[in-house]
């Protein structure tokens, strides 16, 4: 086992490298020139110009402006934006945010998730489990664009029962983005435990389990739910590195200063250094979460083993 | 020919002791989108201590299906007990609560599944799966079910199980997971043991030790066994009595010596004949034509006629007893033997 993890993660090297290196390419290919979009309507020297676009490397070619980015990166440095502000400040600042989002749409996730799955799936075919099936299908099918408009309109603006946007009113501000967040894998863990569950509710164990006697309770907790949530569990892990790439349109939307909106905005000011860096990031911990899931399975299931 | 009168002979399993378990006109039925399913269709029997009673039939014939009604775990819906009654030492399990029913499971009446690989949980140890009846039944604590685990895999044979019992289901090989199978149903010390096959999906050889042990296991305890098959080899060996199933009904009962012997239903006949002897070597195989019957539409009167090579119809038939429309009740047929035809005698050859 720990020569697996070891392998795996020696094997996210290159993986980040390729990475970093095709959003690189992606931000060098956006039209326009960033320093004169970072100057708008003001005018300003050409010497300036000039100037600047020597400091950030952009007059060199791609690959040596890539160069200079991982010399930087090897000594810890992740650049500077524009502004002279360094990357890895911005990330300081705004990674809590996004990592609170994605807590708070996690535990929505499986929460809501799994109680509505199980219930389904032990009771197929009732009004409940109907019940679910629309609301799932109708979840997934809406846009989170779209949801997440909604969501403002209804419950922040009409209703007032949440902040419209921005955080200052704490953990209570993270609730409606984080349920938006949460709304797709939500409906997906639903959708998944409820099969999982229906599916080992079949299965020849949980015959043997109600042949040897045991409670209805032992049959359904012990022999039932812990075989059907290995699939729920591991999607789960690997949705957190999904949600902490994921919160760009939620966090826009809801105007929480997190990475995604940092992102979108850092896209639209052409901002390479804070692109990279942060998208990098999110990279990371989606190969990070996926291969804590990976450890995961082998701990929930006997039958799974590396090495 | 006029039929004896055979209603004072000995009815088949009257060589043992009190029954523990009778079943007693058991109708199950399975209710689909398509229909119908007549599963089970009136089968009653009974089973002594110490008795083995090999069940035979065909797949689709009722036999699994009657053997997890008695146990109460069929799936239901869309599975229905129609009617009948099932009694375990002189109490109806059909009319007790599910409750009381659970706590017959185990310490009254156990059962062991054809394929053990499935049939045992692959998230727990075989320790825990064994424990978990004296945990569930009496309340033991983790450590003390463990120590009787091992205890009773020492008993069913397992090597070194001190050291295996923390081990996982695929971790062993299909004999020692039946074994592990045997050893939870017998933990108990249950008073019948149902056997579903327990040896098809196992090698030639694994099977006779496996067959050796629940023998051995009987002799020491002296539960009633209902061995599920369709292996006439297995039923030859090892059981007292047999009940051949067709159709979800039992068409021929009787001891293994007499059945075997001298069939007195076309069906076992044609089971027999269907089995290869080493004594007619190089003679060939008579399969019994046809196919099973389709349990949602089994076929009026006896339903083996279509494929009776014996069956007399309309003018050739005795007063009811046409087979395409007289149903033949199961009926005593001579000293002990119960068949289901209505030209038995001729079978027999008496």
């Amino acid at each position: 086992m720990g020569r697996y993890v070891a392998r795996r993660l020696l094997l996210t090297i290159p993986v980040l490298l390729g990475a970093s290196f095709l959003i690189f390419g992606m931000v060098y290919a956006l039209p326009g020139d960033p320093i004169r979009a970072l100057a708008g309507d003001r005018p300003v020297s050409p010497a300036v110009v000039e100037v600047l676009r020597e400091r950030f490397h952009l007059n060199d070619p791609l690959w040596v402006q890539y160069w200079e980015y991982l010399k930087g990166l090897f000594q810890g440095d992740l650049g500077t934006d524009f502004r002279g502000r360094p990357v890895l400040d911005t990330i300081e600042r705004t990674l809590p945010v996004t990592v609170k989002l994605a807590l708070v749409a996690i535990v929505f996730e499986a929460v809501i998730g799994l109680v509505a799955g199980v219930l389904a799936g032990i009771r197929r075919n009732s009004f409940f489990d109907n019940l679910v099936l629309v609301s799932t299908t109708l979840i997934v099918s809406i846009p989170i664009l779209v949801l997440a408009f909604v969501a403002q309109l209804l419950f922040g603006l009409k209703l007032g029962w949440f902040p419209i946007a921005g955080t200052r009113e704490g953990l209570y501000s993270y609730l409606l983005p984080g349920l938006v967040l949460a709304s797709g894998s939500l409906a997906y863990v639903a959708r998944l435990t409820r099969t999982s569950v229906a599916e080992n509710l079949r299965a020849d164990y949980v015959r043997t389990a109600r042949a040897k006697g045991l409670p209805n309770r032992t049959v359904i907790v012990r022999h039932t739910l812990r075989n059907s949530l290995i699939p729920v569990v591991t999607f789960i892990g690997a949705d957190i590195g999904t949600l902490l790439g994921g919160a760009i349109v939620t966090e826009t939307v809801f105007n929480l200063p997190g990475i995604g909106r940092e992102v979108f905005d850092s896209v639209r000011a052409q901002e390479g250094a804070v692109v990279v860096g942060i998208v990098t990031l999110m990279v990371f911990f989606f190969i990070f979460f996926n291969l804590v899931v990976d450890v995961l399975y082998a701990v929930l299931d006997p039958r799974i083993r590396y090495d | 020919m006029t039929r004896p009168d055979l209603s004072t002979s000995p009815v088949p399993g009257a060589a043992f002791g009190t029954p523990v378990l009778e079943v007693d006109d058991l109708h199950v039925e399975f209710r689909t989108r398509s229909g119908v399913v007549n599963a089970v269709n009136g089968i009653s029997y009974s089973l002594a201590e110490g008795e083995t009673l090999a069940v035979l039939g065909e797949s689709g014939s009722g036999k699994s299906v009657s053997a997890q009604a008695i146990m109460g775990i069929l799936d239901s819906p869309p599975a229905v007990i129609t009617g009948g009654g099932i009694y375990f030492q002189g109490e109806d399990l059909l009319k007790q609560s599910p409750e009381e029913q659970r706590k017959v499971r185990g310490p009254g009446i156990s059962m062991i599944f054809q394929d053990a690989l499935s049939s045992l949980n692959p998230v727990y140890s075989v320790g825990y799966q064994i424990g978990e009846m004296f945990r569930a039944h009496r309340g033991m604590s983790k450590r003390d079910a463990k120590k009787h685990a091992i205890e009773l895999m020492d008993r069913v044979r397992i090597p070194a199980a001190a050291s295996r019992v923390d081990d996982y289901p695929h971790q062993f090989s299909g004999g020692m997971r039946q074994r592990v199978m045997i050893a939870m149903a017998i933990a108990l010390d249950p008073r019948v043991l149902i056997a579903d096959e327990p040896t098809t999906a196992l090698d030639v050889t694994v099977q006779a030790q496996v067959m050796d042990l629940l023998k051995d296991l009987q002799r020491d305890t002296g539960m009633g066994l209902v061995l599920i098959t369709h292996d006439l080899g297995v039923v030859n060996e090892v059981a007292d009595n047999v009940a051949v199933m067709y159709a979800g009904r039992i068409v021929e009962r009787g001891t293994v010596d007499d059945v075997f012997g001298n069939p007195a239903h076309p069906y076992t006949d044609g089971l027999m004949s269907s089995v290869p002897q080493v004594e007619a070597k190089g003679g060939r195989l008579q399969p019994i034509v046809g196919q099973p019957p389709n349990l949602a539409a089994i076929p009026s009167g006896c339903p083996f006629h279509p494929r009776c090579s014996r069956r007399r119809l309309g003018a050739a038939a005795a007063p009811g007893r046409e087979c395409a429309t007289d149903v033949p009740p199961l009926r005593l047929v001579a000293p002990g033997r119960e068949a289901a035809c209505h030209y038995s005698e001729e079978v027999l050859g008496v």
